[in-house]
């Protein structure tokens, strides 16, 4: 084995490692109100929410090279990688993604151990973006497109950011009036379970389009690294092996749950009735369905958030914990910066120790910091068994608001 | 055009798209459950009147409505992913070819 086949599995180990925390980052979104409402059980909804973005990610057979291309500029039109990245088996490139995923990853674990519903698709473009800047300088970064389409990091990134969450809070606050003005007069208890088939239809659709539009960034980086390593050719198609490895790893990690970001967004956002609940989530599948349909990128993150807090806001009388939201909004702004620092540390370090050995000890620190970010979990563990306790704020910000 | 101008307009889009989807069927799936109320009668409702027959029949309709519109978007990703699109061209959705 060579070097480069090494750091080729390592990229690959890593590529599949970030889409398994990209699955339990991102269950809240489909299912954190219908397990919030009891409309299923917490291991009920997980389990659903796991097959169906196994399934998704199976119906997602467009090549997604595109999907590093929108931001860093390391690949051709093709998406092929560029020849000057090739020499030494793709050394180069491997060693930029490998630090990008380190810096995705563990963003997104830092993010979870906090229950904060952050996007793991900006976690990942921002540690691909900090390592490019780091091993090509400000110009291995596409910030703008060209003008003809939306591209680049403002145009990719940013600016549906900052789009997204609004649109989705709109949808959901209204369907949430018009609802409660539909029903008014009708029992409460005949309501709740009426809405309850509508909440787990919705939230399975939107496990689904998660399933499509997630899996696929991660089997786009894995083929980018198997092409930069000389292992396959084809810029149409993905390797069956690649789609089937990435469709298990973020089913395996929607079914694991991030409870910790279920309660945020289940009970920590709204106190949530199974109508709003079912708002929430016809709003989140119908803008992510438009969206991709538009050719519109977004994180289904700060879709589900927004409509979340657009169903507080659409309830007369409903609660919305604005420093909880306030928190997740500051969390959002530094996902990408914080990702793309760690990816540049990462890639100083890999450089600085330089060859397989450098590729090696990224891998090693991500390790370590995984099992620490895991030992620091159990100290105050959230389980399917205590996901819907009633709403505390962390001892540390506990004042009297927060508690009321 | 800049990003922003092409951010803008497929914003609008999809919020319409969005606010016929996301926030007009719920109300339909409403109206079906006031509906079914309605051919509940009694404890279904606050006033406990007598059940009316027609609201199941109301009831189905808006259900049928709410899964049709769940199909259509099932069916936009999947197509998607096959490399086909739904258009709506023909006012009707069909299935063409990207």
């Amino acid at each position: 084995m060579t070097t480069a086949t090494i750091v080729l599995a390592l990229v690959v180990v890593t590529a599949l490692a970030f889409d398994f925390t990209n699955g339990f980052h991102d269950t809240g979104n489909a299912m954190a109100t219908s397990i919030a409402t009891g409309a299923l059980k917490p291991k009920v909804a997980v389990a659903l929410s796991g097959v169906l973005n196994l399934v998704g990610a199976f119906l997602s057979v467009e090549v997604a090279l595109t999907v590093t291309n929108a931001v860093i500029n390391i690949q051709d039109k093709s998406g092929a990688p560029k020849p000057e990245f090739l020499a030494g088996g793709g050394y180069s490139l491997l060693l930029i993604l490998l630090c990008g995923l380190v810096g995705g990853i563990v963003w997104n674990l830092l993010t979870w151990l906090l229950g904060l519903p952050s996007s793991s698709s900006h976690a990942l473009f921002g540690g691909l973006i900090g390592a490019a800047i780091a091993g090509l300088g400000l110009s291995g970064v596409k910030w703008n497109g060209d003008g003809t389409k939306l591209d680049g990091v403002i145009g990719k990134v940013i600016l549906p950011a900052l789009v997204s969450p609004v649109i989705a809070g709109a949808v959901a606050a209204l369907g949430t009036w018009l609802i409660f003005r539909v029903v008014a007069g009708v029992a409460e208890r005949f309501t709740e379970t009426g809405f309850r088939w509508g909440q787990i239809g919705s939230a399975s659709l939107v496990s689904l389009a998660h399933g499509t539009n997630d899996a696929q960034k991660t089997m786009g980086v894995i083929t980018l690294a198997l092409i930069a390593g000389g292992e396959w050719t084809d810029t149409k198609n993905i390797p069956f092996w690649v789609k089937l490895a990435c469709a298990l790893a973020i089913s395996a990690g929607t079914y694991l749950g991030g409870w910790r970001i279920i309660r945020t967004l289940g009970k920590g956002l709204v106190e949530i009735s199974s109508p709003q609940g079912m708002a929430a989530e016809s709003a989140s599948a119908a803008v992510i369905l438009a969206s991709s349909h538009l050719g519109f990128a977004l994180s289904t993150t700060h879709v589900a958030t927004g409509s979340i807090l657009g169903t507080g806001v659409g309830k007369k009388g409903a609660e919305v914990r604005w420093n909880v939201a306030l928190r997740m909004v500051a969390a959002w702004m530094i996902t990408l910066p914080a990702a793309a620092v760690v990816g540049a540390v990462m890639w100083f370090i890999g450089h600085l120790v330089g060859g397989l050995a450098g590729a090696i000890v990224v891998f090693l620190i991500l390790v370590a910091f995984a099992v620490y970010m895991y030992i620091r979990s159990r100290r105050q563990p959230v389980h399917a068994g205590n996901v819907n306790d009633e709403w505390e704020a962390p001892a540390t910000t506990k004042t009297l608001e927060s508690v009321a | 055009m800049n990003n922003l101008a092409l951010a803008l307009d497929g914003a609008w889009k999809v919020l319409l798209a969005s606010l016929v989807l996301g926030a007009g069927l719920p109300m339909v799936f409403a109206f079906g459950v006031r509906s079914l109320a309605l051919g509940a009668g009694g404890s279904a409702e606050v006033d406990h009147a007598k059940g009316q027959p027609i609201g199941n029949v109301l009831a189905a309709i808006c259900f049928l409505v709410v899964l049709a519109g769940v199909a259509l978007g099932i069916t936009i990703v999947v197509a998607s992913g096959f490399g086909r699109a739904v258009s709506f061209a023909h006012v009707f959705p069909t299935l063409v070819s990207k």
